[in-house]
């Protein structure tokens, strides 16, 4: 019945796996999607009144739509202490609740 | 006058305090909770602060706590063609 693994031999170990996997990818994509549309309707509603707000214009100017983006940048988060300089974005804290869309140029 | 229709999907639990906040200050106290503001730069600067966590949409007019309630209500399935006391009224009558 025991298994002796190393997640019941030590106290607190949680293990994140390495890949991500499908489903989760094809829902990371529902999420980029919906956070768009979002700050679609704000901006399209203040440009009706005339108005605009930086927070929406700075979200414009620095951040890449879901189209826009290439597959590295949607499932994988630079990380300086990697041997290829990439994660699982899955290992974000809170990943499903953040916007990471960037990474440093060249990485 | 144009409102926005902002509904919160995701709960903000583990999240900075400042996020909870900026619910709080939107009105969103729980998920699947619906509010209404008027559409104008300081709500949006909230809602671009909680992107992440909500449904917005744009729409005409304030729709009251009833009416919300009532677009998530399933179909009963059957309608009332009429009702008892109607019925007693009408037999009493002839």
């Amino acid at each position: 019945m025991f298994k002796p693994t190393s997640a019941l031999f030590s106290g607190l170990l949680w293990k994140t796996p390495w890949r991500i996997s499908q489903p989760q990818k094809a829902r990371q994509r529902k999420r980029l999607r919906s956070v768009d549309r979002v700050v679609d309707t704000l901006s399209a509603a203040l440009q009706r009144n005339g108005q605009s707000t930086k927070a929406v214009e700075r979200w414009y100017a620095e951040m890449p739509r879901e189209e826009e983006m290439v597959p590295k940048d949607k499932y994988t988060i630079f990380d300086k202490k990697e041997k290829t300089y990439r994660k699982g974005i899955h290992k974000l804290p809170k990943w499903t609740r953040v916007s990471q869309r960037v990474n440093p140029p060249g990485f | 006058m144009a409102f926005f229709r902002i509904t919160l999907l995701r709960s903000a639990i583990g999240l900075p305090r400042r996020t909870t906040d900026v619910l709080k200050a939107l009105g969103l106290k729980k998920r699947m909770a619906t509010v209404f503001h008027p559409v104008s730069q300081s709500v949006a600067g909230q809602v671009m602060k909680v992107k992440e966590l909500v449904d917005v949409q744009e729409v005409d007019r304030r729709l009251t706590k009833q009416e919300v309630h009532l677009e998530r209500k399933p179909d009963p399935g059957y309608y009332v063609e009429k009702r008892g006391n109607a019925e007693f009224v009408e037999q009493t009558r002839e």
